[in-house]
């Protein structure tokens, strides 16, 4: 039978699971993670809320400069990262326990090796949208390089939501406006959760459906020692060590593995051991 | 056969009948299957999905009869139920009409308000209640809600003063709560004049015109109380508000009765003159009976209503404004997919405000019990409104659940169906078909019509 179906009207549309499409296509079943999601990556929407740049939301990097930009952001490309915009910051050193009961310690940004921590945006610059949408604001840029070296230029934020004329005055609507991020952009940077972010993601996070701390053995002191679910040479006589991530370390899962073949560098995990056959090595 | 009639399905009655098929029977179905030029469509009921389909899914869903569940969950289109019976709730007022003057200088014969005064002696709305009419709508307004005020009757320009009163004070209301507000009046056009045109356009009024047809046509339901006809009245009134159209916006409203059955003149006419749209509605009951319309009546409005269609079809195609009101709405609400448990929001977000501030379910249930709900004073009667929308839901009415139509329907005019019952289903079925059709012809050939 020739299953030739076309949704026509847009309640048809927004419902329509096409033929072979999970079902995790359908609003009402989409797993709706968004940073980066299974349908949608919403750092993307940052990436144009300054006119004449564009960013990196999750590392505050400046990836591209349009022409049109100020001269002074011109160079901004070349390893700059935002730091503030007017008095609102998008760093800042974050101090917590690094164990229960532990004492409040300065909580780095390790892949940047930096004190500050990126914030996440849609909190940190929600005033900023708020208030300054369609006027020029202050931001404060600084090198990953060599900190001491900074730009400050005059940018425009960019409308964030749509507006429409209503009886000659101009209302916002629900919708994102559509210079903010261009067809296709939204579904860029999907979550590749089999792969990438199986190794990326941890604790109980919705990707990483496995056990993060395998082989744990408890000690007398309270304390336990076990391996990192990642480690490559798990056999009983492997000495009992954490090795702590690092996707260069080549003793490590890495994501090359994964894509080629995850069905070899991984094993069952039963009752938080090792199951006892190893598994088959990659030729 | 005769027994699919009642239960069968569309294509049943397409197969067995030599006529012109017109979906006419109630069908027990979860899809509405039709036809057009450019192949097979089927509305599914549950979120007024519509789809083109190959002529073998077709085949497969007319065979299903009253068991299409596993095969639409099959073909993928299966949904959650858009509306379920819960009743509505929590719906705040956002429309108010108010019968500023029930009294009317015409005499029509057809007129659910019987002449302006409801059946009732003759008045005019008082201030006082006026004012907590508007009040009321606009108390609780948020920053950015949306409102509308409406003037009707009787003929609301018979108390003009509290008409411009009532606009000013909920314009001032408004701006103070940030909120918009519309308005909109209904008028019989023999009293208007430029000085009103002047503070409808100030204020972008969307103003209705009841028109019944051209010259005599018109005069013969719409005379004033003396016998005289008002046509050339209306027209001579109505002339300098079409001119200054540029905020407000003047339409024509034509009731059908059975002496006016010539839909396509009318609107041609009417639309030359530069009326902004024309819209046409059956009556289908009125308080003596006179002028109500019966079947074969309604079978002649719905060929000139498809004939009417048929020209703006024509005219859309072409990328021509012709702004037949009735096609206007069905494709945007079918564009949309609207889905809805009631026909409209009367005893919801739209109540109607009689004379004596008494809150009715709309304008046409002014002093009636059927649609008592509270007064302005001391608001909504919530227990009324309860039962209202908890009996009005069209899972409630019958023969409406089993409807293809009834959540494009909604089951039909309150005022109407508690008065007289449903005599109109077949045409408004007809009408919705043809509808689905002319869509799909029209997103084929001006998709820039539904995605400016």
């Amino acid at each position: 039978m020739s299953k030739s179906i076309e949704a026509k009207n847009l309640s048809a549309q927004l419902q329509y699971q096409a033929f072979g499409n999970p079902p995790s296509t359908l609003p009402q079943t989409a797993i709706s993670n968004a940073f980066p999601g299974l349908e949608m990556d919403f750092r993307n929407v940052w990436k144009r809320i300054l006119v004449g740049i564009e960013l990196h939301e999750s590392s505050n990097l400046v990836v591209a400069v349009d022409k049109s930009a100020p001269p002074e952001a011109q160079g901004l490309a070349e390893g700059y990262r935002l730091m503030h915009i007017n008095d609102v910051s998008v760093m800042v050193e974050v101090k917590g326990p690094q164990y229960v009961g532990g004492p409040n310690v300065s909580l780095p940004d390790t892949t940047f090796n930096d004190p500050r921590m990126p914030l996440e945006w849609s909190n940190a610059l929600a005033v900023i949208v708020h208030e300054f949408s369609g006027q020029m604001v202050q931001c404060k840029f600084e090198s990953l390089e060599d900190p001491t070296k900074t730009v400050q230029a005059s940018l425009m934020v960019r409308p964030f939501f749509d507006e429409e004329e209503v009886d000659g005055e101009k209302v916002r609507r629900a919708v994102i406006a559509k210079d903010i991020a261009p067809p296709g952009e939204l579904t860029q940077s999907l979550c590749s959760p089999w792969q990438n972010d199986y190794r990326e993601c941890a604790c109980f996070y919705w990707a990483a459906t496995r056990p993060d701390y395998v082989n744990v053995e408890a000690r007398p002191d309270g304390t336990s020692t076990g391996n990192n679910w990642m480690q490559k040479d798990r056999t009983p006589e492997t000495p009992n060590v954490y090795i702590v991530d690092d996707w260069m370390d080549p003793t490590l899962v890495n994501y090359t593995d994964l894509f080629r073949h995850w069905e070899k560098s991984l094993r069952f995990i039963i009752e938080g051991k090792d199951e006892e056959a190893p598994p088959p090595q990659p030729e | 056969m005769s027994t699919n009639i009642q239960s069968g399905s569309l294509v049943q009655i397409r197969r067995n009948s030599t006529a012109v098929p017109l979906p006419h029977a109630p069908a027990p179905t979860s899809f509405h299957l039709f036809e057009t030029e450019l192949g097979a469509h089927v509305m599914l009921v549950n979120g007024s999905r519509v789809f083109t389909i190959s002529s073998e899914i077709a085949a497969a869903l007319e065979g299903s009869e009253g068991d299409a569940a596993q095969l639409l969950a099959e073909l993928g289109l299966s949904a959650p139920e858009y509306i379920t019976g819960a009743p509505l709730t929590d719906s705040p007022i956002r429309s108010l009409s108010l019968a500023i003057a029930q009294k009317c200088n015409l005499g029509c014969t057809y007129c659910y308000a019987q002449e302006g005064g409801f059946g009732a002696q003759e008045k005019n709305m008082s201030a006082e209640a006026a004012r907590a009419a508007v009040d009321m709508l606009l108390s609780e307004a948020a920053a950015g809600d949306s409102f509308n005020l409406a003037f009707l009757g009787g003929e609301p320009l018979t108390n003009r003063k509290l008409l411009r009163e009532c606009t000013e004070r909920a314009v001032a209301l408004a701006q103070t709560k940030h909120a918009r507000i519309s308005f909109s009046i209904t008028t019989n056009g023999t009293l208007l004049t430029p000085e009103d045109g002047e503070f409808f356009e100030r204020h972008g009024f969307a103003v209705t015109v009841s028109l019944d047809g051209v010259g005599e046509v018109h005069d013969r339901t719409r005379p004033f109380k003396s016998g005289r006809g008002s046509y050339d009245r209306v027209l001579a009134n109505v002339r300098s508000l079409l001119a200054m159209q540029q905020r407000m916006q003047v339409s024509a409203r034509v009731t059908v009765t059975p002496a006016n059955l010539f839909l396509r003149e009318t609107l041609d006419e009417f639309l030359s003159l530069g009326f902004h749209s024309v819209g046409f509605s059956p009556m289908l009951s009125s308080p003596t009976g006179a002028g109500e319309m019966g079947k074969a009546e309604m079978d002649v409005m719905l060929a000139q209503m498809i004939s009417c269609g048929e020209e703006f079809e024509r005219r859309v195609a072409r990328g021509e404004r012709y702004s037949f009101l009735n096609m206007t709405n069905a494709m945007r609400e079918l564009h949309k997919g609207t889905h809805r448990p009631y026909p409209c929001g009367a005893g919801a977000g739209y109540l109607g405000v009689s004379a004596d501030g008494g809150l009715y379910a709309c304008h046409r249930f002014v002093e009636d019990p059927a649609g008592a709900m509270g007064d302005v004073k001391s608001g909504v009667d919530v227990a009324r409104q309860a039962r209202w929308l908890a009996e009005r839901h069209v899972h409630m009415q019958e023969p409406c659940r089993n409807c293809w139509a009834r959540y494009m329907c909604g089951g039909g005019c309150h005022h109407e169906v508690i008065h007289r019952g449903r005599p109109a289903c077949d045409y408004i079925r007809g009408w919705l078909h043809y509808c689905l059709q002319a869509y799909i012809r029209l997103l084929e050939r001006r998709p820039e019509f539904f995605y400016a």
